[in-house]
């Protein structure tokens, strides 16, 4: 009697994993082409589509990897100012609005909170404008700041709900001791708030390096271009054709990839509180 | 009194980084923006206030009209898209009984997220490229060859391949926030229903959905925003053509604006699109409001 019923589930277990196991193919079967061809010269997409064939052209990946490398590193000096940006005023705001009550408190509030609401590209053309204007135009600063405030209002809700939470009587014994709020700030808060802290980093940092549109417009040539945009860019020789450019895909997905197998836990976090709190 | 304010300029100093950055990078563009619809202007020699001509023009222009049109067609397949497959996905990987499999689909479906949205979408233009693209081959290889297109290249399927892309659609947020519900289905639920006898099917309609429920009206919200402001696709892979067949409102203000120099018109659709998107982040405010209640 066990037995049976023990067999008739694992029966059905076998076809619900068959049918996620279908659709986890489906959904692998274009990055597996992408590795796959990204070894092979043209001719050898064109005559085995499917399937390794020889001889492997790493060689792909060296030209791919020359074109890419400042710019990736481009990517991350853009990427850490704009975190710095968002980070820095948005701890900060949280902290204030926590411990203390003054004038206006709501109204600020509530003119940080609106911001959710404007979507990023509504205020494109005349960003773009002020930018150029103030001299932005083509620079690290240019390319970091706007995607940095505009994780601010996001990250001041999370680290706010997250200070909210630390124990009163930590900072009541803080300035018992005679700390100021500044060093409340940076001595305790900082350091107890490390979860939210990364959780903002991976959604701020994601945000702004896979920021495409705005990258576009305010850089142009070599200089400070973001990987985002340089990979539109890539183009093989004759010989080398498609394969150059899947070896710049995967080259270019690599650093996000690797970061989210070494912090899978913040990374889920901060991808889910940029739905549900945005 | 004293030690008040000294308590309240305290408290403005930790806000001035906050509001400084807010004031110049966000709410000067945004409110330049609102007044630049009312001009013509191309950021250079011609600028003139015009009243309301750019959005009388905007409402006789064939184009726009376009635009709408199709992002009417991408936002409801976008909604359709994401309220089954995910779903499905999430449900299946829910009631897989062995830990470790379980663990492993669900991280793995979240893997193609951390890839930029950029390299899927170059991606997918290779794979729908040229008369030897993958996709192509494909249909070759099945013996139907006479439904090899030049996917983004003809006006009938330039708009349905750009809706395709990233089939089977399961990696994405949508599948973690309904797998998030479903583990919060109090075991004990499933346990009774187990008792009365009820089957799989039966579970999921009468169970497990109307306690998802919440969830799902946040899919859809957050899925039709983000469905209203799509383009980067188009941009990248059709530039909005070819015509209009899949041109959407904020590639066409990116165009007005960059390609045609027309600053002012291009501000005034997106003034539009921000009122459309404001409407639709209001209604989904309250949902979610209301869901909160039920709970």
């Amino acid at each position: 009697m066990l037995n049976n019923v023990k067999h008739k589930i694992s029966f059905g277990q076998l076809i619900l994993v068959g049918c996620v196991l279908i659709l986890f193919i489906f959904t692998f079967l274009p990055f597996y082409l992408m590795v796959v061809s990204s070894i092979k010269y043209q001719m050898q997409i064109i005559d085995q589509p499917w399937w390794f064939s020889l001889p492997f052209h790493f060689s792909n990946y060296v030209k791919a990897f020359d074109a890419l490398w400042r710019p990736i590193i481009n990517s991350f000096i853009v990427t850490i100012i704009g975190l710095v940006i968002t980070e820095t005023a948005a701890s900060m705001a949280a902290y204030s609005f926590t411990r203390y009550d003054f004038p206006f408190k709501n109204i600020i509030f509530f003119s940080i909170l609106m911001l959710l609401m404007i979507p990023g590209f509504v205020i494109l053309i005349p960003q773009f404008i002020q930018m150029t204007n103030m001299g932005f135009f083509n620079t690290y600063l240019g390319l970091a700041i706007p995607p940095g405030v505009h994780m601010c209002p996001l990250a001041f809700i999370l680290m706010r709900s997250f200070f909210i939470g630390i124990p009163g009587s930590l900072f009541e014994n803080a300035q018992i001791e005679g700390a100021n709020n500044w060093m409340i700030f940076t001595k305790i808060v900082v350091p107890l708030s490390k979860p939210v802290l990364s959780t903002v980093a991976i959604l701020a940092g994601f945000t702004i390096w896979n920021n495409y549109v705005w990258s576009l417009v305010i850089s142009q040539g070599d200089k400070v271009q973001p990987v985002i945009v340089a990979i539109a860019k890539l183009k093989g020789n004759i010989n080398e054709g498609d394969g150059l450019k899947l070896a710049g895909y995967v080259i270019a997905s690599l650093p996000l990839v690797i970061l989210f197998f070494f912090m899978t836990k913040p990374f889920i976090s901060g991808i889910t509180a940029g739905a549900v709190k945005g | 009194m004293t030690k008040n304010r000294k308590r309240y300029l305290e408290a403005y100093l930790f806000l001035v980084p906050i509001i400084t950055f807010l004031a110049v990078f966000k709410y000067y563009p945004f409110f330049t923006g609102i007044f630049r619809a009312f001009y013509r202007w191309n950021a250079a020699n011609i600028d003139k206030f015009v009243g309301l001509d750019n959005f009388i023009e905007l409402f006789k222009d064939a184009n726009f009209g376009a635009a709408f049109r199709n992002i009417l067609i991408y936002s409801a397949s976008f909604l359709i898209i994401n309220l089954t497959m995910p779903l499905f996905a999430a449900v299946l990987t829910y009631n897989i009984r062995n830990e470790r499999l379980k663990k492993f689909f669900r991280l793995g479906f979240v893997v193609p997220m951390v890839v930029p949205m950029m390299v899927i979408i170059l991606m997918w233009r290779w794979i729908y490229g040229g008369s030897f693209g993958v996709l192509n081959q494909f249909l070759q290889m099945i013996g139907l060859e006479r439904w090899r297109h030049a996917w983004l290249g003809e006006p009938s399927t330039a708009l349905g391949a750009i809706i395709f892309i990233n089939f089977p659609w399961i990696s994405g947020i949508y599948y973690l926030i309904y797998l998030a519900g479903l583990n919060n289905i109090p075991i004990d639920l499933h346990e009774s229903a187990q008792i009365d006898g009820i089957n799989h099917i039966q579970r999921l309609w009468y169970i497990d959905i109307p306690l998802i429920i919440s969830q799902i009206k946040l899919v859809v919200m957050y899925a039709l925003i983000v469905a209203m402001q799509v383009f980067q696709q188009p941009l990248v892979l059709t530039s909005g053509g070819p015509g209009t067949s899949t041109l959407t409102p904020a590639l066409y203000m990116y165009q007005q604006a960059f390609t045609y120099d027309r600053f002012g018109y291009a501000s005034s659709i997106g003034v539009i699109l921000f009122i459309v998107l404001m409407a639709l982040t209001i209604i989904n405010q309250y949902i979610v409001k209301e869901t909160d209640k039920l709970d």
